[in-house]
């Protein structure tokens, strides 16, 4: 009997391996509660829970648009409600929605022009289709491409041409678009909804993939935003700066400073960000390790700052990792630029909360639990989570390429349905 | 059998229970086994336990019993037995009527849960030795008390165990253990008895000890193979939360010794005692990092509470709503407030926890605090380092420091409740009550036997329900070491008044004490070189004449033999014997500790038989009974008690039973005697002691000791006299009487 590596804590890819022979209700349950208990974490939420959403469009039983959406709306506002830390899920949540949407309008464009005189219109818009299925990655957002017919049900535009100019014009209203639309698709019955549900999960396909070539999309304008010989600040590099600094060091030889916190419970006397480290020296880049708390010394030296959000704000505000904020501020002060790397699923339709950046994590990461002195006599507050105001942000990078926090509102627009924004998944029914 | 069994729904349907032996060999490898132990036999949580199984009491809001089926969740473990023993019924319906837990849930995390009840249990040992039977566990399975909260992964600690375990098959258990340093701590504080480990450099553990601070010897003697060890430690730094990687093997072990009790006092020290016979090894994961520990006490429980309030806990902390419908949010100043919580404009909220629908009035200050649901705290109310119950009502300008009040207690108007209060469900409590803060407040509406207690109008005020909680008299336990236990039934155990200090135990001896020391017990010892790798947080080398671990064997044994003393149906006094040797050698238990313990026995059940409650027989009677009730008690006494016929050993006898009579509790000292003396008379008679023990005894300088001893001697005057009279007249102007006591004398010195 050879040793077995099974380790046993469940994690996300477990989840993920066993979602076709659970239930629906039992999948959803594991991940509130991998959730719950900090097994899934940060920029996988959103990959989780595109996995989840599907589950709920393939498994939960709907015969409508309306009740599907409110499926979704159900469970997102459920696993927002579980990890109110983590606003990246409700995104996902949105995400689908808006596609869920666009979907159903498709077809029931296809429904009203039923006759033959909308074949033509319907070939149309099955032919414009499948490049967004496939599409480039660069232009993940396929939604904003296609016809946006619901304005045209909902505001008796019916008669408003399939044509390829208002094809790019951008979806104004549509708020009474589903509600309105319930009757026609009731009879729509099962050819559609078996048309839907495919497409809808053919789309959530869609934003897994953009979520997992974001990354790598990022990490492709590397070149542009690190010169030879620059001295980069990476604070706390993430899987996304990771992976920014490795695709650099493959073009350009500079410096980089790798961030660290300064953690008194590291046992195993490794260095951090060991792997990095040897990937950007084995390109030639050499790396400097410094405490989180001295980094402020070394801005002067300091070209550029890179750390990835979290989440990006409406208002261009990020959700950082803790102490993000600091090296934001002491690059401020410095006057060099700050670069925020984030694929666009990162970006969030809402306004910054105190509470959410406020969030408090395991006090014994700073202090350790067997230091008993310290125990009784200090409270420990491990703030986990850093809100880093606009103004401190130079550059977004996205896997849509760098932008500035004035293209944020077009970028927001094209991605999320305006109905779905103003939802707020926190607040109670 | 009487167990529930649940598979996770859907369409899979129920699992078969057991699967097919092929599947068997996989499943091992893939389903991981746990069991929780859900009654620990203990009442250090009465009164409250006396309504509510420990594990369901609250502990920042939550039951108990939540963390630890969250901890088993957070490992993947997918199958759970629960062994319950008092309030089976109530956590049954706790279980099945949560949405996570209960096994016809759909979204249990656990692929089964299975209760098993067990009528005749006693102990943990019982629950261990049935478990063995059932042959439930297929493979590896974590064994865990229903009172542990745990944030720790178990991945690494499992993957050692099986690597062990498969390179050599006796490595049978790992325990895993959480280090809290060497600074005074908190936990430390709590714990009341102190653990301690001699661990091999690789994990392995050689020798368990407990020590408590109501011990007479704070001592430990190491076995002289642990000593020989190249490196190893002495580890007392360690908090045992309970939580045991487990093979099959172990329950054999259980049920191999049916007369273990404890899983750490017994069943550990055991094994570890006997590796040589048993060749079982057992090893340690000492955690450096994560949250892991029992709610096992009332210190315990006070300690857990503030860690997780100080979020040492982390993920499982209020505002994580770990248990359904729960909403907590967490607000300025670390306190954590679920909805519809009403705090007046003026009140102070810091570092606290308020649960659903609770108003908390004007200039009310709570801080540390714990408080549950629907709760009222009136105007002015000062609440401080207290753990608040669901529906309770304190009311205005009320100060309530360091207490534990339960569901439904009422605090009138006024009130002061001292430090350390214990105030259970539904005690209510008049306006302008000052508790007195001695003795500690202990105020429950049921009596240690669960009938209703009378309620006590000068202690709870008028209109005032509840009264003084106290222990069942408990003859038993008149041990000489005191109970540790006594300690952990109260939030904060204080031993100043007890003349202790909780670091004597962890002073460092000279270096040439230690020395000195282990060269006394061990002549081979290099102290200088082996004592670089122990960290000696206890000074503990010293040889000690009386055994190895005497008070372990002492109440043992007197247990042991009281009980088949008592036993009303066999007549057969053999199996005691038996199982008094079996500890005695496992003990390694000296001669004189033996004597101690026989007598001690045969004492209290004298005593136990003049006490009304057992007829209240003359003192004659009750001896005669005392021996003669039992079939091989005399031998035994003759054989083991006394050893052999020499007259120094007789006379210790003497001296044994004379200090275990004055030892008795609620005994009256000239009872005493007069048991005695019909003790001795009554053992004379069946020839266990002759005539020249006693005389012997009753020349003894350390008879008249002190003035209790002196006492019960001379009630034995008479019995003395006439022994002396019958000796003259056997042995007519026999001279050597007195210098043959004088010679016994020095001998038994």
């Amino acid at each position: 009997m050879a040793p077995s590596q099974t380790t046993y804590s469940p994690s996300m890819e477990k989840l993920v391996k066993s979602l076709k022979g659970q239930t629906l209700e039992a999948s959803i349950e594991s991940f509130i509660y991998l959730l719950k208990r900090r097994q899934v974490k940060g920029d996988d939420c959103a990959d989780a829970t595109a996995h989840i959403l599907r589950q709920v469009v393939a498994k939960s039983k709907w015969s409508d648009v309306d009740q599907l959406l409110s499926r979704v709306q159900t469970v997102g506002s459920r696993l927002a409600k579980a990890a109110p830390h983590e606003p990246i899920i409700g995104n996902i949540v949105r995400r689908v929605m808006g596609l869920i949407r666009d979907e159903a309008s498709e077809d029931r464009n296809a429904d009203d022009f039923g006759s033959e005189a909308a074949s033509d219109i319907q070939s149309l818009a099955t032919a414009i289709a499948p490049p967004s299925h496939s599409g480039p990655p660069q232009r993940p957002g396929p939604v904003p491409f296609r016809p946006p017919p619901l304005t045209s049900v909902a505001s008796f535009h019916i008669a408003k041409p399939k044509s390829m100019f208002n094809l790019l014009s951008v979806v104004e209203t549509a708020e009474s678009t589903i509600t309105a639309a319930s009757t026609p698709l009731s009879q729509a019955a099962p050819t559609s909804i078996h048309a839907l549900r495919s497409e809808v999960l053919d789309g959530i396909e869609e934003i897994m993939d953009e979520i997992s070539q974001a990354d790598d999309q990022i990490a492709g304008f590397a070149d542009i935003q690190i010169f030879p010989g620059d001295y980069v600040l990476a604070y706390l590099p993430s899987r996304t700066v990771e992976r920014f600094l490795v695709k650099a060091a493959a073009k350009r030889k500079f410096t980089v400073f790798l961030v660290s916190l300064e953690n008194p419970n590291t046992t195993t006397g490794e260095a951090p960000y060991a792997a990095l480290r040897k990937k950007l020296s084995s390109s030639g880049v050499k790396t400097i390790s410094i405490a989180s708390n001295g980094l402020m010394a070394y801005m002067a030296r300091i070209n550029k700052v890179v750390f990835s959000a979290r989440v990006v704000y409406q208002n261009g505000g990020l959700l950082v990792d803790s102490g993000a904020s600091v090296a934001a501020q002491a690059a401020k002060a410095h006057s060099k630029p700050v670069i925020a790397l984030g694929g666009v699923y990162k970006f969030c339709p809402e306004d910054p909360s105190d509470e959410i950046a406020g969030e408090a994590g395991d006090s014994s990461t700073y202090v350790s639990y067997a230091e008993g002195l310290k125990l009784d006599s200090l409270e420990v507050e491990n703030t986990v989570a850093d809100y880093v105001p606009p103004e401190l942000v130079d550059v977004y990078l996205t896997n849509l390429g760098p932008q500035t926090r004035h293209h944020l509102a077009a970028i927001m627009a094209d991605h999320y349905k305006p109905e779905d924004v103003g939802f707020s998944f926190l607040s109670n029914e | 059998m009487s167990s529930k069994q649940g598979g996770r729904g859907g369409p899979a349907g129920p699992k078969p229970k057991k699967p097919a032996r092929a599947g068997a060999e996989e499943k091992r490898e893939d389903t991981l086994q746990a069991v929780v132990l859900a009654d620990s036999f203990q009442d250090r949580f009465k009164p409250f336990t006396l309504e509510k199984p420990r594990c369901l009491l609250p502990l920042a809001g939550v039951p108990i019993i939540e963390y630890t089926l969250e901890f088993l969740a957070h490992n993947g473990v997918q199958q759970v037995f629960i062994y319950c023993g008092a309030h089976s019924e109530e956590i049954e319906t706790y279980i099945h009527e949560s949405t996570r837990w209960s096994p016809r849930s759909a979204v249990s995390p656990f692929s089964s849960l299975e209760f098993v009840r067990v009528s005749d249990a006693n102990s943990v040992g019982d629950f261990l030795r049935d478990l063995d039977k059932r042959s439930l566990i297929e493979g590896d399975f974590i064994l865990v008390h229903g009172d542990l909260v745990a944030n720790i992964q178990l991945d690494e600690a499992l993957a050692k165990h099986r690597a062990r375990r498969e390179a050599n098959r006796d490595a049978c258990m790992t325990m895993v253990l959480r280090s809290i340093g060497d600074q005074p701590h908190r936990a430390k504080d709590s714990r009341v008895i102190t653990p301690v480990f001699a661990v091999e450099q690789g994990g392995r553990c050689w020798q368990y000890e407990e020590i408590h601070p109501l011990m007479k010897e704070r001592k430990i003697v190491w076995d002289p193979s642990v000593v020989e060890l190249p490196d190893w430690e002495i580890r007392a730094d360690l908090v045992d939360c309970g939580i045991d990687i487990c093979t099959p093997e172990v329950l054999a072990l259980w049920s191999e010794s049916f007369d273990y009790e404890l899983p750490r006092k017994n069943f550990l020290h055991g094994v570890l005692k006997d590796h040589e016979l048993n060749g079982k090894m057992i090893y340690t994961e000492i955690l450096e990092s994560g949250y892991a520990a029992r709610a096992n006490s009332l210190p315990m429980y006070n300690c857990i509470s503030r860690d997780t309030l100080g979020r040492w806990t982390f993920p499982f902390v209020p505002d994580n709503n770990l248990v359904h419908g729960q909403t907590f949010k967490r607000i300025r100043e670390g306190s954590c407030l679920e909805d519809n919580v009403v705090i007046a404009r003026g009140a102070k909220v810091t570092n606290s926890v308020i649960g659903k629908n609770s108003k908390v009035d004007e200039g009310a200050s709570i801080s540390s605090s714990v408080i549950g649901r629907r709760c009222k705290i009136g105007k002015n109310v000062k609440i401080e380092g207290s753990y608040i119950w669901d529906d309770t009502i304190i009311g205005d300008d009320s100060t309530v420091i360091k207490a534990v009040l339960a569901n439904y207690t009422v605090i009138g108007q006024g009130c002061k409740i001292p430090e350390g209060s214990l105030i259970s469900f539904g005690v209510t409590i008049g306006d302008k009550i000052q508790l007195p803060p001695d003795p500690i407040p202990r105020i429950s509406l049921l009596a240690y036997d669960k009938t209703p207690a009378a309620t006590d109008a000068s202690l709870v005020g008028e209109g005032g329900k509840g009264a003084l909680f106290t222990e069942e008299q408990d003859e038993e336990e008149g041990s000489e070491d005191g109970d540790p236990g006594s300690l952990e039934k109260t939030l904060f155990y204080n031993l100043e008044n007890l003349n202790l200090s909780s670091h004597s135990i962890s002073t460092l001896a000279s270096q040439a004490d230690y020395e000195s020391d282990v060269d006394d017990s061990f002549g081979s010892f290099d102290a200088d070189e082996n004592s670089r790798a122990a960290r000696n947080r206890l000074s503990s080398f010293a040889s000690d004449d009386s055994g190895l671990s005497p008070d372990a064997f002492h109440g043992d044994a007197v247990h042991g033999l009281l009980d088949a003393l008592r036993a009303v149906d066999n007549g057969d006094f053999d199996s005691a014997k038996l199982e008094f040797m079996g500890l005695r050698l496992a003990n390694n238990a000296s001669d004189s500790s033996m004597r101690r313990a026989i007598a001690v026995a045969f004492a209290r059940r004298a005593a136990e038989l003049m006490s009304p409650e057992y007829g209240g027989l003359e003192p004659t009677k009750a001896a005669e009974k005392t021996f003669n009730a039992k079939k091989g008690a005399v031998k035994f006494i003759r054989e083991v008690g006394v050893g052999s016929n020499e007259t120094n050993l007789q006379a210790e006898f003497t001296l044994a039973l004379q200090k275990a009579l004055l030892g008795v509790k609620g005994l009256e000292v000239g009872r005493a005697g007069t048991l005695l003396a019909a003790m001795l008379q009554q053992l004379y008679n069946l020839e266990v002691l002759e005539e020249e023990g006693i005389l012997s005894w009753w020349g003894d300088a350390r008879a008249v000791e002190n003035e209790g001893l002196a006492k019960l001697k001379e009630k034995c005057r008479i019995l003395v006299e006439w022994l002396e009279n019958a000796d003259e007249e056997e042995s007519d102007g026999d001279d050597d009487d007195e210098e043959e006591e004088e010679e016994e004398e020095e001998d038994s010195d």
